[in-house]
Protein backbone atom coordinates (compact mmCIF):
# COMPACT_ATOMS: atom_id res chain seq x y z
CA UNK A 1 0.00 0.00 0.00
CA UNK A 2 3.08 2.16 -0.48
CA UNK A 3 1.33 4.39 -3.02
CA UNK A 4 -1.22 5.38 -0.40
CA UNK A 5 1.38 6.71 1.98
CA UNK A 6 3.20 9.24 -0.20
CA UNK A 7 2.88 12.96 0.71
CA UNK A 8 1.12 13.65 -2.55
CA UNK A 9 -1.33 10.86 -1.81
CA UNK A 10 -2.00 12.40 1.60
CA UNK A 11 -2.60 15.78 0.05
CA UNK A 12 -4.86 14.27 -2.57
CA UNK A 13 -6.66 12.27 0.09
CA UNK A 14 -7.28 15.36 2.17
CA UNK A 15 -8.42 17.27 -0.88
CA UNK A 16 -10.80 14.49 -1.94
CA UNK A 17 -12.20 14.28 1.60
CA UNK A 18 -12.85 17.97 1.91
CA UNK A 19 -14.36 18.23 -1.56
CA UNK A 20 -16.44 15.18 -0.74
CA UNK A 21 -17.68 16.85 2.44
CA UNK A 22 -18.71 19.93 0.49
CA UNK A 23 -20.43 17.76 -2.15
CA UNK A 24 -22.30 15.79 0.52
CA UNK A 25 -23.40 18.93 2.34
CA UNK A 26 -24.66 20.48 -0.89
CA UNK A 27 -26.43 17.24 -1.75
CA UNK A 28 -28.07 17.17 1.65
CA UNK A 29 -29.34 20.70 1.25
CA UNK A 30 -30.70 19.92 -2.21
CA UNK A 31 -32.29 16.66 -1.08
CA UNK A 32 -33.99 18.53 1.78
CA UNK A 33 -35.41 21.01 -0.72
CA UNK A 34 -36.38 18.14 -3.03
CA UNK A 35 -38.21 16.46 -0.17
CA UNK A 36 -40.33 19.57 0.34
CA UNK A 37 -41.18 19.71 -3.36
CA UNK A 38 -41.88 15.97 -3.46
CA UNK A 39 -44.19 15.99 -0.45
CA UNK A 40 -46.12 18.94 -1.80
CA UNK A 41 -46.38 17.76 -5.40
CA UNK A 42 -47.30 14.20 -4.40
CA UNK A 43 -49.91 15.45 -1.95
CA UNK A 44 -48.33 13.66 0.98
CA UNK A 45 -48.30 14.60 4.66
CA UNK A 46 -44.78 15.62 5.64
CA UNK A 47 -45.06 13.84 8.98
CA UNK A 48 -46.17 10.54 7.48
CA UNK A 49 -43.95 7.73 8.62
CA UNK A 50 -42.61 5.35 6.05
CA UNK A 51 -41.54 1.85 6.92
CA UNK A 52 -38.15 0.66 5.75
CA UNK A 53 -38.30 0.47 1.97
CA UNK A 54 -36.96 -2.68 0.41
CA UNK A 55 -33.88 -2.13 -1.70
CA UNK A 56 -33.10 1.23 -0.13
CA UNK A 57 -29.83 1.19 1.82
CA UNK A 58 -30.46 2.29 5.39
CA UNK A 59 -28.20 5.03 6.67
CA UNK A 60 -28.71 3.88 10.23
CA UNK A 61 -25.52 2.37 11.56
CA UNK A 62 -24.74 0.59 14.78
CA UNK A 63 -21.22 0.92 16.20
CA UNK A 64 -20.63 3.54 13.54
CA UNK A 65 -17.70 4.91 15.46
CA UNK A 66 -15.84 1.62 15.19
CA UNK A 67 -15.94 1.37 11.40
CA UNK A 68 -12.69 1.41 9.51
CA UNK A 69 -12.07 3.93 6.78
CA UNK A 70 -12.42 1.32 4.06
CA UNK A 71 -15.68 0.03 5.50
CA UNK A 72 -17.02 3.55 5.44
CA UNK A 73 -16.09 4.03 1.83
CA UNK A 74 -17.47 0.67 0.75
CA UNK A 75 -20.76 1.22 2.61
CA UNK A 76 -21.10 4.70 1.15
CA UNK A 77 -20.32 3.54 -2.37
CA UNK A 78 -22.82 0.68 -2.23
CA UNK A 79 -25.47 3.08 -0.95
CA UNK A 80 -24.98 5.78 -3.56
CA UNK A 81 -24.89 3.25 -6.38
CA UNK A 82 -28.23 1.99 -5.12
CA UNK A 83 -29.60 5.53 -4.88
CA UNK A 84 -28.47 6.19 -8.44
CA UNK A 85 -30.71 3.34 -9.61
CA UNK A 86 -33.59 4.29 -7.32
CA UNK A 87 -33.58 7.95 -8.33
CA UNK A 88 -33.42 7.01 -12.00
CA UNK A 89 -36.47 4.79 -11.47
CA UNK A 90 -38.27 7.61 -9.68
CA UNK A 91 -37.46 9.99 -12.51
CA UNK A 92 -38.82 7.48 -15.01
CA UNK A 93 -41.98 7.03 -12.99
CA UNK A 94 -42.46 10.79 -12.81
CA UNK A 95 -42.16 11.08 -16.58
CA UNK A 96 -44.61 8.26 -17.09
CA UNK A 97 -47.14 9.73 -14.66
CA UNK A 98 -46.86 13.41 -15.40
CA UNK A 99 -44.94 13.72 -18.64
CA UNK A 100 -43.50 17.21 -18.90
CA UNK A 101 -46.01 18.54 -16.40
CA UNK A 102 -44.00 17.31 -13.45
CA UNK A 103 -43.23 20.94 -12.60
CA UNK A 104 -40.23 21.45 -10.35
CA UNK A 105 -40.06 17.84 -9.31
CA UNK A 106 -38.50 16.38 -12.43
CA UNK A 107 -35.63 18.86 -12.70
CA UNK A 108 -35.00 18.73 -8.96
CA UNK A 109 -34.88 14.94 -9.06
CA UNK A 110 -32.57 14.99 -12.06
CA UNK A 111 -30.25 17.46 -10.33
CA UNK A 112 -29.98 15.27 -7.23
CA UNK A 113 -29.45 12.19 -9.39
CA UNK A 114 -26.51 13.96 -10.99
CA UNK A 115 -25.04 14.79 -7.57
CA UNK A 116 -25.49 11.22 -6.39
CA UNK A 117 -23.66 9.95 -9.47
CA UNK A 118 -20.87 12.48 -8.97
CA UNK A 119 -20.56 11.53 -5.34
CA UNK A 120 -20.40 7.83 -6.17
CA UNK A 121 -17.60 8.57 -8.60
CA UNK A 122 -15.87 10.63 -5.90
CA UNK A 123 -16.03 7.68 -3.51
CA UNK A 124 -14.50 5.42 -6.14
CA UNK A 125 -11.60 7.84 -6.44
CA UNK A 126 -11.09 7.76 -2.70
CA UNK A 127 -11.18 3.97 -2.67
CA UNK A 128 -8.60 3.82 -5.43
CA UNK A 129 -6.42 6.14 -3.40
CA UNK A 130 -6.71 3.65 -0.58
CA UNK A 131 -5.21 1.22 -3.13
CA UNK A 132 -8.39 -0.76 -2.96
CA UNK A 133 -10.04 -2.20 -6.02
CA UNK A 134 -13.42 -0.57 -6.45
CA UNK A 135 -16.08 -3.28 -6.22
CA UNK A 136 -17.68 -3.91 -9.59
CA UNK A 137 -21.29 -2.85 -9.94
CA UNK A 138 -23.68 -5.79 -9.77
CA UNK A 139 -24.73 -6.71 -13.27
CA UNK A 140 -25.43 -4.17 -15.94
CA UNK A 141 -29.21 -4.23 -15.69
CA UNK A 142 -30.56 -2.76 -12.41
CA UNK A 143 -33.35 -4.81 -10.74
CA UNK A 144 -36.82 -3.90 -12.03
CA UNK A 145 -38.78 -1.79 -9.54
CA UNK A 146 -41.49 -3.69 -7.66
CA UNK A 147 -45.03 -3.43 -9.05
CA UNK A 148 -46.71 -0.92 -6.70
CA UNK A 149 -49.87 1.12 -6.56
CA UNK A 150 -49.52 4.82 -7.22
CA UNK A 151 -49.75 5.64 -3.50
CA UNK A 152 -47.24 2.94 -2.62
CA UNK A 153 -44.93 4.36 -5.28
CA UNK A 154 -45.23 7.80 -3.72
CA UNK A 155 -44.45 6.43 -0.25
CA UNK A 156 -41.52 4.50 -1.60
CA UNK A 157 -40.15 7.66 -3.20
CA UNK A 158 -40.53 9.49 0.09
CA UNK A 159 -38.66 6.70 1.84
CA UNK A 160 -35.87 6.86 -0.73
CA UNK A 161 -35.42 10.62 -0.36
CA UNK A 162 -35.55 10.54 3.42
CA UNK A 163 -32.94 7.84 3.56
CA UNK A 164 -30.79 9.73 1.06
CA UNK A 165 -30.96 12.84 3.25
CA UNK A 166 -29.74 10.80 6.20
CA UNK A 167 -26.96 9.25 4.08
CA UNK A 168 -25.78 12.69 3.07
CA UNK A 169 -25.26 13.60 6.74
CA UNK A 170 -23.63 10.28 7.42
CA UNK A 171 -21.30 10.74 4.47
CA UNK A 172 -20.19 14.12 5.82
CA UNK A 173 -19.35 12.42 9.12
CA UNK A 174 -17.68 9.48 7.41
CA UNK A 175 -15.51 11.72 5.28
CA UNK A 176 -14.54 13.75 8.31
CA UNK A 177 -13.43 10.59 10.03
CA UNK A 178 -11.46 9.67 6.90
CA UNK A 179 -9.92 13.13 6.73
CA UNK A 180 -8.67 12.70 10.28
CA UNK A 181 -6.63 9.71 9.17
CA UNK A 182 -4.40 9.63 6.13
CA UNK A 183 -4.98 7.40 3.15
CA UNK A 184 -4.37 3.69 3.60
CA UNK A 185 -5.04 3.76 7.34
CA UNK A 186 -8.11 1.64 7.94
CA UNK A 187 -7.66 1.90 11.72
CA UNK A 188 -10.93 2.03 13.60
CA UNK A 189 -11.44 5.45 14.96
CA UNK A 190 -10.99 6.63 18.50
CA UNK A 191 -14.55 7.74 18.90
CA UNK A 192 -15.43 4.17 19.88
CA UNK A 193 -13.98 4.45 23.35
CA UNK A 194 -15.85 7.66 23.99
CA UNK A 195 -19.23 6.41 22.67
CA UNK B 1 -51.99 0.37 62.39
CA UNK B 2 -50.94 3.74 61.07
CA UNK B 3 -51.33 3.98 57.37
CA UNK B 4 -51.44 6.80 54.89
CA UNK B 5 -54.74 7.91 53.54
CA UNK B 6 -54.72 10.05 50.39
CA UNK B 7 -57.63 12.31 49.63
CA UNK B 8 -58.27 14.90 46.96
CA UNK B 9 -58.55 18.56 47.79
CA UNK B 10 -62.26 19.30 48.15
CA UNK B 11 -63.25 15.75 48.98
CA UNK B 12 -65.47 14.80 51.93
CA UNK B 13 -63.63 12.35 54.21
CA UNK B 14 -65.13 9.97 56.76
CA UNK B 15 -62.90 8.16 59.22
CA UNK B 16 -64.10 5.30 61.41
CA UNK B 17 -62.51 4.77 64.80
CA UNK B 18 -61.09 1.40 63.97
CA UNK B 19 -63.49 -1.35 65.14
CA UNK B 20 -65.42 0.89 67.49
CA UNK B 21 -69.20 0.98 67.09
CA UNK B 22 -70.85 4.04 65.64
CA UNK B 23 -72.31 5.01 68.97
CA UNK B 24 -69.15 4.43 71.02
CA UNK B 25 -67.70 7.33 73.01
CA UNK B 26 -64.43 8.33 71.41
CA UNK B 27 -62.02 11.24 71.18
CA UNK B 28 -60.42 12.30 67.91
CA UNK B 29 -57.19 14.28 67.75
CA UNK B 30 -55.41 15.81 64.78
CA UNK B 31 -51.76 16.75 65.02
CA UNK B 32 -52.06 16.75 68.82
CA UNK B 33 -55.16 18.90 68.97
CA UNK B 34 -58.64 17.76 70.00
CA UNK B 35 -61.20 17.85 67.22
CA UNK B 36 -64.43 19.36 68.36
CA UNK B 37 -67.67 17.45 68.23
CA UNK B 38 -69.01 19.43 65.28
CA UNK B 39 -66.87 17.16 63.08
CA UNK B 40 -68.21 13.98 64.62
CA UNK B 41 -71.13 11.81 63.55
CA UNK B 42 -71.30 9.32 66.36
CA UNK B 43 -67.78 7.94 66.57
CA UNK B 44 -67.09 8.77 62.92
CA UNK B 45 -64.92 11.75 62.03
CA UNK B 46 -66.37 13.75 59.11
CA UNK B 47 -64.15 16.18 57.26
CA UNK B 48 -65.98 18.19 54.61
CA UNK B 49 -64.29 19.70 51.52
CA UNK B 50 -60.79 18.97 52.83
CA UNK B 51 -57.94 21.27 52.02
CA UNK B 52 -54.16 21.00 52.15
CA UNK B 53 -54.00 22.32 55.72
CA UNK B 54 -55.93 19.28 56.93
CA UNK B 55 -53.10 16.95 56.01
CA UNK B 56 -51.63 15.42 59.15
CA UNK B 57 -51.81 12.67 61.73
CA UNK B 58 -55.20 11.67 63.09
CA UNK B 59 -55.70 9.58 66.25
CA UNK B 60 -58.87 8.06 67.75
CA UNK B 61 -59.01 7.04 71.42
CA UNK B 62 -61.65 5.01 73.19
CA UNK B 63 -63.64 7.41 75.41
CA UNK B 64 -62.93 6.25 78.94
CA UNK B 65 -59.80 4.11 78.66
CA UNK B 66 -57.96 6.39 76.21
CA UNK B 67 -56.88 3.30 74.39
CA UNK B 68 -55.62 4.25 70.93
CA UNK B 69 -58.06 2.63 68.56
CA UNK B 70 -57.09 4.13 65.28
CA UNK B 71 -54.49 6.34 63.72
CA UNK B 72 -53.86 7.47 60.17
CA UNK B 73 -51.83 9.97 58.24
CA UNK B 74 -54.06 12.02 56.03
CA UNK B 75 -52.41 13.41 52.93
CA UNK B 76 -54.52 15.85 50.97
CA UNK B 77 -53.42 16.44 47.40
CA UNK B 78 -54.40 16.38 43.74
CA UNK B 79 -53.92 13.97 40.84
CA UNK B 80 -51.00 14.84 38.50
CA UNK B 81 -51.58 17.10 35.52
CA UNK B 82 -50.03 16.22 32.14
CA UNK B 83 -46.27 16.37 32.74
CA UNK B 84 -43.95 18.54 30.65
CA UNK B 85 -41.33 16.42 28.88
CA UNK B 86 -38.24 17.59 26.99
CA UNK B 87 -35.58 15.52 25.24
CA UNK B 88 -32.32 16.87 23.95
CA UNK B 89 -28.90 15.75 22.76
CA UNK B 90 -26.18 18.04 24.02
CA UNK B 91 -23.49 15.40 23.67
CA UNK B 92 -24.17 14.06 20.16
CA UNK B 93 -23.44 11.40 19.01
CA UNK B 94 -23.19 9.77 22.43
CA UNK B 95 -26.84 9.96 23.32
CA UNK B 96 -29.61 12.20 24.57
CA UNK B 97 -31.33 12.96 27.83
CA UNK B 98 -34.97 13.53 28.70
CA UNK B 99 -36.11 15.68 31.59
CA UNK B 100 -39.55 16.38 32.92
CA UNK B 101 -41.53 18.32 35.46
CA UNK B 102 -45.13 18.72 36.54
CA UNK B 103 -46.80 21.99 35.62
CA UNK B 104 -48.22 22.27 39.15
CA UNK B 105 -47.55 20.50 42.46
CA UNK B 106 -49.63 17.57 43.64
CA UNK B 107 -48.62 17.81 47.32
CA UNK B 108 -48.33 14.06 47.50
CA UNK B 109 -45.61 11.69 46.26
CA UNK B 110 -45.52 10.94 42.52
CA UNK B 111 -43.75 8.22 40.63
CA UNK B 112 -42.52 8.72 37.06
CA UNK B 113 -42.07 6.01 34.48
CA UNK B 114 -40.43 6.67 31.12
CA UNK B 115 -40.29 4.46 28.08
CA UNK B 116 -38.14 5.12 25.01
CA UNK B 117 -39.01 3.24 21.83
CA UNK B 118 -36.93 3.38 18.67
CA UNK B 119 -38.75 1.52 15.92
CA UNK B 120 -39.46 -1.79 17.57
CA UNK B 121 -36.70 -1.54 20.14
CA UNK B 122 -37.16 -0.37 23.74
CA UNK B 123 -34.16 1.56 24.98
CA UNK B 124 -32.90 1.92 28.52
CA UNK B 125 -33.18 5.35 30.08
CA UNK B 126 -30.62 5.49 32.84
CA UNK B 127 -31.94 7.70 35.60
CA UNK B 128 -29.69 10.35 37.07
CA UNK B 129 -29.28 10.47 40.83
CA UNK B 130 -29.43 14.22 40.44
CA UNK B 131 -31.38 15.89 39.09
CA UNK B 132 -34.02 13.28 39.84
CA UNK B 133 -36.34 14.12 36.98
CA UNK B 134 -33.88 13.25 34.26
CA UNK B 135 -32.49 10.20 32.50
CA UNK B 136 -30.03 9.39 29.74
CA UNK B 137 -30.32 7.24 26.65
CA UNK B 138 -27.30 6.04 24.72
CA UNK B 139 -27.58 5.97 20.91
CA UNK B 140 -27.33 2.42 19.66
CA UNK B 141 -27.71 3.56 16.09
CA UNK B 142 -26.77 6.75 14.29
CA UNK B 143 -28.25 8.34 11.15
CA UNK B 144 -31.52 6.51 11.55
CA UNK B 145 -34.67 7.71 9.79
CA UNK B 146 -36.75 5.86 12.36
CA UNK B 147 -38.26 8.21 14.90
CA UNK B 148 -37.88 7.94 18.66
CA UNK B 149 -41.01 7.85 20.80
CA UNK B 150 -40.64 8.77 24.48
CA UNK B 151 -43.61 8.28 26.78
CA UNK B 152 -43.65 9.59 30.34
CA UNK B 153 -46.27 8.39 32.80
CA UNK B 154 -46.74 10.00 36.21
CA UNK B 155 -48.76 8.29 38.88
CA UNK B 156 -49.78 9.17 42.40
CA UNK B 157 -52.36 7.82 44.83
CA UNK B 158 -55.02 10.09 43.36
CA UNK B 159 -54.52 9.57 39.64
CA UNK B 160 -52.32 9.14 36.63
CA UNK B 161 -51.31 11.17 33.59
CA UNK B 162 -48.89 10.86 30.71
CA UNK B 163 -47.37 12.63 27.76
CA UNK B 164 -45.25 11.52 24.85
CA UNK B 165 -42.81 12.98 22.34
CA UNK B 166 -41.91 11.70 18.89
CA UNK B 167 -38.81 13.06 17.23
CA UNK B 168 -36.04 12.43 14.75
CA UNK B 169 -32.48 11.78 15.86
CA UNK B 170 -31.21 15.04 14.36
CA UNK B 171 -34.00 17.28 15.55
CA UNK B 172 -33.08 17.22 19.25
CA UNK B 173 -29.38 17.93 18.81
CA UNK B 174 -28.71 21.15 20.66
CA UNK B 175 -25.25 21.77 22.12
CA UNK B 176 -24.62 23.56 25.38
CA UNK B 177 -23.43 27.17 25.06
CA UNK B 178 -19.76 27.81 24.31
CA UNK B 179 -17.58 28.14 27.40
CA UNK B 180 -14.72 30.38 28.61
CA UNK B 181 -15.75 33.31 26.45
CA UNK B 182 -13.07 36.02 26.66
CA UNK B 183 -13.05 39.44 24.99
CA UNK B 184 -9.97 41.66 24.96
CA UNK B 185 -9.04 45.00 23.44
CA UNK B 186 -6.37 44.94 20.73
CA UNK B 187 -3.52 47.32 21.64
CA UNK B 188 -3.23 50.29 19.28
CA UNK B 189 -6.55 49.37 17.61
CA UNK B 190 -9.33 51.55 18.97
CA UNK B 191 -12.01 49.77 16.91
CA UNK B 192 -11.10 46.13 17.53
CA UNK B 193 -11.99 43.55 20.10
CA UNK B 194 -10.61 40.02 20.16
CA UNK B 195 -13.13 37.39 21.22
CA UNK B 196 -12.26 33.77 21.96
CA UNK B 197 -14.22 30.85 23.45
CA UNK B 198 -14.15 27.11 23.82
CA UNK B 199 -16.37 24.28 22.63
CA UNK B 200 -18.85 23.26 25.34
CA UNK B 201 -17.14 20.60 27.41
CA UNK B 202 -20.22 18.40 27.09
CA UNK B 203 -19.68 18.05 23.31
CA UNK B 204 -17.65 14.86 23.05
CA UNK B 205 -15.88 15.04 19.66
CA UNK B 206 -15.70 18.47 18.09
CA UNK B 207 -13.21 17.21 15.52
CA UNK B 208 -15.52 14.64 14.01
CA UNK B 209 -18.67 16.59 14.81
CA UNK B 210 -17.55 20.20 14.44
CA UNK B 211 -19.61 23.06 15.77
CA UNK B 212 -20.24 26.36 14.11
CA UNK B 213 -20.76 29.53 16.10
CA UNK B 214 -22.86 32.65 16.16
CA UNK B 215 -21.42 35.75 17.79
CA UNK B 216 -23.53 38.73 18.78
CA UNK B 217 -22.19 42.00 20.14
CA UNK B 218 -23.37 45.53 20.80
CA UNK B 219 -22.21 48.59 22.68
CA UNK B 220 -24.02 48.92 25.99
CA UNK B 221 -25.40 52.23 24.83
CA UNK B 222 -27.31 50.59 21.96
CA UNK B 223 -30.01 47.92 21.89
CA UNK B 224 -29.37 46.61 18.38
CA UNK B 225 -27.14 43.53 18.26
CA UNK B 226 -24.66 42.90 15.48
CA UNK B 227 -24.25 39.27 14.46
CA UNK B 228 -21.61 37.21 12.72
CA UNK B 229 -21.73 33.49 11.92
CA UNK B 230 -18.45 31.57 12.01
CA UNK B 231 -18.27 28.15 10.44
CA UNK B 232 -15.08 27.12 12.18
CA UNK B 233 -12.56 28.21 14.70
CA UNK B 234 -13.17 29.47 18.23
CA UNK B 235 -12.11 33.08 17.97
CA UNK B 236 -13.03 36.20 16.08
CA UNK B 237 -11.84 39.78 15.90
CA UNK B 238 -14.49 42.47 15.90
CA UNK B 239 -13.19 45.23 13.67
CA UNK B 240 -16.04 47.71 13.67
CA UNK B 241 -16.38 48.51 17.36
CA UNK B 242 -17.12 52.07 18.41
CA UNK B 243 -13.95 53.43 19.94
CA UNK B 244 -14.05 53.79 23.68
CA UNK B 245 -17.49 52.22 24.11
CA UNK B 246 -18.06 49.23 26.40
CA UNK B 247 -19.36 46.20 24.56
CA UNK B 248 -21.40 43.17 25.60
CA UNK B 249 -20.63 39.97 23.71
CA UNK B 250 -22.23 36.48 23.59
CA UNK B 251 -21.68 33.33 21.54
CA UNK B 252 -23.94 30.41 20.55
CA UNK B 253 -23.07 27.05 19.00
CA UNK B 254 -24.67 24.56 16.63
CA UNK B 255 -23.63 21.31 15.05
CA UNK B 256 -22.34 22.03 11.58
CA UNK B 257 -24.94 19.87 9.88
CA UNK B 258 -27.91 19.10 12.13
CA UNK B 259 -29.98 20.26 15.06
CA UNK B 260 -30.56 23.69 16.55
CA UNK B 261 -28.56 26.52 18.08
CA UNK B 262 -27.50 26.41 21.70
CA UNK B 263 -28.60 29.05 24.16
CA UNK B 264 -26.40 32.14 24.30
CA UNK B 265 -23.25 31.90 26.33
CA UNK B 266 -22.65 33.92 29.43
CA UNK B 267 -22.23 37.57 28.39
CA UNK B 268 -18.77 39.15 28.60
CA UNK B 269 -17.93 42.83 28.52
CA UNK B 270 -14.97 44.62 26.98
CA UNK B 271 -13.98 48.09 25.80
CA UNK B 272 -11.73 48.64 22.82
CA UNK B 273 -8.22 49.97 23.37
CA UNK B 274 -8.05 53.75 23.82
CA UNK B 275 -4.97 55.97 23.66
CA UNK B 276 -3.53 56.96 27.05
CA UNK B 277 -4.55 60.59 27.82
CA UNK B 278 -1.43 62.83 27.14
CA UNK B 279 -0.03 65.03 30.04
CA UNK B 280 -0.37 68.69 28.74
CA UNK B 281 1.53 71.47 30.61
CA UNK B 282 -0.05 74.95 30.09
CA UNK B 283 2.14 77.86 28.65
CA UNK B 284 2.18 79.86 31.94
CA UNK B 285 3.89 77.05 33.74
CA UNK B 286 6.60 76.80 31.08
CA UNK B 287 7.64 80.49 31.35
CA UNK B 288 7.64 80.41 35.16
CA UNK B 289 9.73 77.30 35.46
CA UNK B 290 12.40 78.65 33.14
CA UNK B 291 12.82 82.01 35.03
CA UNK B 292 13.06 80.64 38.56
CA UNK B 293 16.43 79.82 39.93
CA UNK B 294 17.22 76.41 41.08
CA UNK B 295 14.39 76.39 43.60
CA UNK B 296 12.67 73.12 44.35
CA UNK B 297 10.74 71.56 41.38
CA UNK B 298 7.05 72.54 41.25
CA UNK B 299 5.03 69.84 39.46
CA UNK B 300 2.95 71.64 36.75
CA UNK B 301 -0.86 71.26 36.90
CA UNK B 302 -2.07 68.56 34.37
CA UNK B 303 -4.77 69.30 31.80
CA UNK B 304 -6.56 66.25 30.33
CA UNK B 305 -7.00 66.34 26.62
CA UNK B 306 -10.33 64.87 25.53
CA UNK B 307 -9.50 62.78 22.65
CA UNK B 308 -11.77 64.39 20.02
CA UNK B 309 -11.39 61.31 18.08
CA UNK B 310 -13.55 59.34 20.58
CA UNK B 311 -17.18 58.54 19.35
Amino acid sequence: MAAADTPSASLRHHDLCSRGIRLARKMRSDVTDLLDIYVEQQGLDASISVAAVEGVPAAAAERWAEQTGTQRLLDNLAAYRAFRVLLAQMLEEQREQLGDANGELGPALAAVLLQVSAFAYHLEELLELESRRTPAEEGSEPPAPPRLSLFEQKLRGLGVLRELAQWAVRSVRDLRQLAKHGPGSSAALGLADSQ
Amino acid sequence: DSHIQYERVGADVTMKCGSMDWDAAVTWMANGTDIDDSHLNGSYLILKNVDLTQSGQYFCYEGSSWHLKYQTILRVGVPPKEPVLMCRSNNYPKGFYCSWHLPSPTYIPNTFNISVIHGTREMVCEKDVFPKNRCHIRYLQLFSTVKYKVTLTVTNALGKNSTSLTFDEFAIVKPDPPESVVAKPVPNNPRRLEVSWQNPSSWPDPESFPLKFFLRYRPLILDQWQHVELSDGTSHTITDAYAGKEYIIQVAAKDNDIGTWSDWSVAVHATPWTEEPKHLTTEVQITETTSTSTSSFMPPPTTKICDKGAG
